[in-house]
């Protein structure tokens, strides 16, 4: 009987480990927050955007964010437009970005233990269907089942096909714009 | 004779200065469209919506979204399947369908949390807001990507 029971709860444990192991591989975010920020002499421009989704395989090092291009949200409604208009991001062409990268070095991040990791991601950002390879640094923060991840990188507008040759926008836009990145993760 | 021309000619020119800067003003600082005063497009249940961009994302694309960003504003009916909060502090609500591969996450605003906070889930609610993107099967996140639905706030019936 006790051979049994002994039996019967390592099994449920060993089923409980592999259970907990297969969610855990794939951690999932739609907690995010990415920020488009232009300087100029001009003026400051700032776009925010909540609803990206975001994974981090823990095994591979993958790290995918999903952006939809119509949720960047700007202080002026003309800027809106402008930014969504085929004339700039061509948002109704091209509804979504993506950024697909790769952690450099694995190994040194534990994300089941508490800690905060600097990490090398390389990789491929696509905007209007132009693909160019980046490599940028982050932050991976492990708190309990909390994980958050940090970015901040610059990206040049011509490597997408966004140029401005006169008017307002070649002055008031800057043509490197610095791109913050949030992601909150959590392992269930 | 030609004085008086002039004359006519420089408070033209001046009208037009201040007419013209003050549309170009208008411009510049015209408000963000109200949504929840703004007429619903269409009206549909998140099943429709998520079949619609399912079964042809393109076309849906098409239909929904706008090229300046205003794209149409929806009323969306669902069950809701799950509650959280964005960086933003905005409340967001999944409408999904029991059987449907994907939802309508329909994302509140500062002035309509409070109506979403007193949701439960499995309660069926009307939305209206406006679409930001489409409903679709992602290769590299390898789940399937929800409709994003914006500046929400519960339809009362």
């Amino acid at each position: 009987m006790k051979k049994v029971s002994i039996l019967l709860s390592s099994l449920l444990m060993l089923l409980t480990i592999s259970a907990y192991g297969q969610t855990n591989d794939k951690l999932v975010s739609s907690k995010t927050h990415m920020k488009f920020y232009s300087h100029t002499a001009v003026e400051d421009i700032e776009a925010n955007n909540y609803a990206s989704v975001s994974t981090i395989n823990t095994e591979t090092g993958e790290v995918v964010f999903s952006v939809p291009m119509q949720s960047f949200e700007f202080e002026k409604s003309q800027m809106q437009k402008h930014y969504n208009s085929d004339k700039f991001l061509d948002t109704k062409e091209y509804p979504k970005a993506k950024l697909k990268g790769k952690i450099t070095k694995l190994s040194d991040v534990d994300f089941t233990k508490d800690g905060k990791y600097s990490v090398l991601v390389e990789g491929e950002l696509t905007i209007k269907e132009k693909t160019n390879t980046i490599t940028e640094k982050g932050t991976i923060d492990v708190k309990g089942n909390t994980i958050n991840v940090q970015s901040k990188f610059n990206i040049n507008l011509a490597d997408y096909g966004i140029t401005f040759a006169k008017g307002k926008p070649s002055t008031n836009i800057a043509k490197e714009v610095e791109v913050t990145v949030h992601s909150e993760y959590s392992a269930e | 004779m030609k004085k008086k021309l002039f004359k006519i000619a420089s408070i033209t020119a001046l009208a037009g200065l201040i007419i013209g800067g003050g549309a170009m003003l208008y411009m510049f600082n015209m408000p963000h469209r109200d949504i929840q005063s703004a007429k619903v497009d269409y009206a549909l249940t998140s099943t429709q919506i998520v079949s619609e961009y399912l079964s042809d994302k393109d076309a849906a694309n098409e239909k929904y979204l706008a090229a300046d960003g205003d794209s149409k504003i929806l009323e969306v009916t669902g069950i809701v399947s799950k509650i959280s909060e964005d960086f933003n502090n905005q409340k967001v609500v999944l409408l999904k369908g029991n059987n449907d591969k994907a939802g309508v996450n329909a994302v509140f605003t500062a002035e309509t949390n409070t109506n979403a906070s007193n949701l439960k889930v499995g309660e069926t609610i009307t939305v209206k807001g406006v679409i930001r993107s489409g409903a679709s099967y992602d290769d590299d996140l390898e789940l399937y990507e929800n409709v994003i639905l914006e500046k929400s706030d519960i339809v009362q019936n």
